[in-house]
């Protein structure tokens, strides 16, 4: 037998590999109505590729909740697309004058995915549980008790009023469970999570996916959709693949509809892409560059200001994010009630770069001659201090950029990169001089985790002018009122500059072959009710 | 035999415990808690201290140590504290997606590393000996995650034959096999083709050739059985590294294997997953290596162990 050339084995691979791929099923298959469009069907499975797999699906049981877990559950309340509360599967709710009790009203024929009916007395026994032993009862306030008027109506006394609450019972944590399947598993739900949300588990493959089917006893739909009942795909599969470049092949094959976590870089391609619909929310945080205000450097406000006057935040967004977030300056993003757009233009034109001016407050705090290297210095000492910065590329990204901006006013900064678990562990301690670090909550409240009393773990700042005002907004009853208090500590935070506000995220998801797919311009959640498979 | 058996299983023990030792002081002694993790950002201290004594954290660390010496003894390896799963349960439902994958990447490295080092020694310093040691290279030095993407790209995005990624029986594991096949299959080359060429310049071999044998029975019949023996060192020791979890592979294939498992659970410090994670692939590893030392006896009766 003679040699076969190289050539003629390539050719022969090719040709092979183009027959397997001819005999191969095509990419999709739609079927387009006259007009084009393609028609919409019930039935079929969707496939959502996300991230990070849930620990576990039982709420009670975890800090983290996200769309692969979060829709088994319907909470007591629920954000409107305006941010106001309102019922959810609570019909009707009320909050005593002096804020010590909250008064529920269920919605009639409400039940749990075992038929199970949701009664005072089983969401009683869900919030015992909840207190005994969620890594979240923090967030249900100073309980005293849940008195049990009736069948459908169920009060919460405080011994105190607690103003968060009722943002805290729109969150999937603060959900009631099923009385039947506690009763049976009280210590682990992980495969038998049973609430009254819109799907219920139906497959939880560790380390693969959770398979949801829709609840077909469903009939608490939102306002805000269309369908009221159950959802009317199939089910739903939720795989979780960590890897961005994997996760967006799947979804370009059309092997997933949803892709969640759109990472910046491949927004522009699918953008270009006519079969795909990317879907943008602003994250219910920001991220920050927070100083150690213990440490002395930061002691002086001068040279917080002046790092804030030093930093151009869109460059950072243009560069380090593709533009897939929005500058903030303020202390909370719009998507947090309490908000002030009044505050954020202060604080705008306040932060505005002004390198000229962060150089002289510089130079007021004693930083007025510059070494060799031209970074500025102090009694023989440059102004030089250390970054922390997560291992995810983009917030290294990020921290370069701002190297780069505070050098030009001659602050070096050295960057160090540490574990996420390094820097949720050490920063409580106070042995960081600085950190790039987000935030995240449904709740105004959130500045008093952030400020308040022996809770500053990250930024560790003291003032009491600002904890007085914030320990009022926690028991103020009256909303404005309380609206009106986060907007003066809103103010003392934008003048005394404890840390620099950078950008709020945006959230990216994209679909494709669906129709009726919405997300919650708050919480950033898939809406369910109106999804359906092109077909 | 059954006594140099007996002698390595007690060694085993003794290494797993001085394993046990390091591994436990690594976890507790890195920064990091998973305290932090499980309560996550705005706990309260009450919540944080109820919870360090609620998971045994608050005791010294002699003590955690004992406990969790006692339950390994009672083959207990404790409980997740992120998923409140065992943490057996947990490496019983990985290990059967590992296994496999460290076997049909072996068994894939092993054809094609001692194929090319046979050919690169048979053929030596000619142009399918510097062939083969390319491809050799090219298996050691490209990354992970390149050639799978590679492949992913090629096979399961272009051309649709193999699924992207997910576990979902066998065929899912052909394209993760042959990226691990191919690193795997460097090192076997260029160990076979050193190893080979010292078994060819033997005088039986030169007996053997004067003689009249063709050169397929000279080759695999007196060469390679003689040739094989370190390589099978190698290839046990790169089994015991495959069945420790393929992190990269895992990953970008997002296979629901222990690497990946081991991953998380080092980012989210959930001591009990880590500690019974590194035992086991520890234990792994001593015997797919007592295995191989019995092998040998098997594949050269010469060796005796007494």
């Amino acid at each position: 037998m003679g040699k076969m050339k190289p050539f003629k084995i390539w050719s022969m691979l090719l040709v092979l590999l183009l027959v397997i791929s001819a005999c191969s099923p095509s990419e999709s298959s739609e079927t387009e109505t006259s007009d084009g469009q393609a028609e919409a069907s019930e039935g079929g499975t969707i496939v959502v590729t996300s991230v990070r797999e849930p620990d576990t699906v039982d709420v009670q049981r975890t800090t983290w909740v996200d769309d692969a877990n979060n829709h088994l559950y319907e909470p007591l309340l629920r954000f409107d697309f305006d941010g106001n509360i309102v019922p959810a599967l609570a019909e009707s709710y009320e909050v005593s004058t002096d804020g010590l009790v909250v008064s529920f009203t269920l919605k009639e024929g409400a039940t749990f995915h075992t038929g199970t009916p949701v009664t005072s007395d089983a969401v009683k026994i869900s919030f015992e549980r909840f207190i005994e032993s969620s890594p979240t009862s923090y967030m249900i306030g100073p309980l005293k008790e849940i008195k049990v008027i009736d069948d459908r109506t169920f009060e919460f006394h405080f011994s105190e009023p607690f103003a968060p609450f009722l943002s805290n019972a729109t969150v999937s944590y603060l959900a009631p469970l099923d009385p039947s399947v506690i009763g049976e598993y009280s210590e682990d739900l992980t495969d038998v999570a049973s609430s009254a949300g819109i799907l219920k588990v139906s497959e939880i493959k560790r380390g693969s996916s959770i398979t949801y089917v829709p609840y077909e006893n469903f009939n608490l739909g939102p306002a805000y959709s269309e369908n009221k009942g159950a959802a009317t795909f199939d089910e739903v599969v939720f795989r979780f693949i960590s890897d961005d470049d994997t996760r967006l092949l799947e979804f370009k094959r059309g092997n997933s509809q949803i892709m969640m976590s759109v990472p910046p870089n491949y927004i522009k391609e699918l953008e270009a892409d006519p079969n795909v619909t990317l879907e943008r929310t602003l994250a219910n945080g920001h991220v920050y560059l927070g100083f150690n205000n213990q440490k002395p450097i930061f002691q002086d406000k001068n040279i917080r200001q002046a790092i804030a006057l030093a930093v151009d935040r869109s460059t950072i967004v243009d560069f380090a994010l593709e533009g897939s977030a929005q500058p903030i300056y303020g202390p909370l993003p719009p998507t947090i009630p309490g908000y002030s757009q009044i505050v954020e233009d202060e604080a705008a034109a306040k932060y505005a770069r002004d390198l000229e001016e962060a150089k002289s407050l510089l130079a007021e705090s004693g930083y007025s001659e510059t070494n060799g290297d031209g970074f500025v210095v102090k009694d023989g000492k440059p102004l030089s201090i250390e970054l922390w910065v997560t291992q995810e590329p983009t917030m290294q990204r990020i921290a370069q950029v701002l190297q780069n901006q505070l050098k030009e006013v001659g602050i070096e900064i050295r960057i160090s990169v540490q574990e996420d678990a390094t820097i949720r562990a050490q920063s409580p301690e106070g042995v960081h001089e600085m950190l790039l670090w987000t935030y995240g909550w449904y709740d105004a409240d959130i500045l008093n985790s952030m400020f308040g009393r022996g809770l500053s773990t990250r930024v560790h700042y003291q003032n009491d002018e600002l904890i007085s005002i914030l320990e009022k907004a926690r028991v103020v009853v009256d909303t404005d009122e309380r609206m009106a208090l986060y907007e003066e500590a809103q103010r003392i935070i934008v003048e005394e500059a404890p840390w620099v506000p950078l950008f709020v995220r945006e959230n990216v998801l994209a679909h494709r072959d669906l129709e009726g797919l919405k997300i919650h311009p708050i919480t950033g959640t898939i809406i369910w009710s109106d999804v359906k498979l092109k077909k | 035999m059954s006594g140099y058996i007996v002698k390595r299983l007690f060694t085993t023990l003794l290494t797993l415990l001085g394993v046990s030792i390091i591994v436990f002081l690594m976890v507790h002694l890195i920064p990091g808690d998973p305290v932090t993790y499980i309560l996550g950002e705005f706990a309260t201290e009450e919540a944080v201290n109820k919870l360090k004594s609620e998971l045994g954290l608050d005791k010294n660390l002699l003590i955690q140590y004992f406990v969790f010496l006692l339950g390994v003894i009672q083959g207990d390896l404790g409980t997740s504290y992120i998923t409140g799963l065992s943490v057996i349960e947990e490496i019983i439902n990985r290990i059967p997606v590992t296994f496999q994958l460290a076997v049909f990447s072996l068994i894939i490295g092993s054809i094609v590393g001692i194929l090319l080092g046979i050919i690169a020694a048979v053929k030596q310093n000619t142009i399918f000996d510097q062939l083969a040691m390319l491809i050799s290279l090219v298996g050691i030095s490209a990354p992970g995650f390149w050639i799978a993407l590679f492949l992913i790209y090629l096979f399961s995005y272009l051309i649709p034959i193999f699924p992207i990624s997910g576990y979902d029986g066998i065929y899912s594991l052909i394209l993760p096999s042959i990226t691990l096949g191919l690193g795997t299959s460097g090192n076997i080359a260029r160990m076979t083709r050193s190893s080979m060429l010292e078994v060819i310049k033997q005088d039986y071999m030169r007996t053997a050739e004067a003689k009249g044998v063709n050169v397929f029975q000279l080759i695999f019949g007196h060469a390679l059985q003689n040739a094989l023996i370190p390589v099978i060192t190698l290839i046990g020791i790169q089994f015991g590294n495959l069945l420790a979890g393929a992190v990269v592979t895992e990953t970008v294939f997002a296979l629901p294997g222990i690497g990946s498992l081991a991953i998380d659970a080092i980012a989210t410090r959930d001591m009990p997953t880590v500690q019974g994670l590194v035992l086991f692939m520890a234990f792994m590893f001593i015997v797919v290596n007592l295995i191989v030392d019995i092998f040998y006896s098997v594949i050269d009766p010469r060796i005796k162990y007494e």
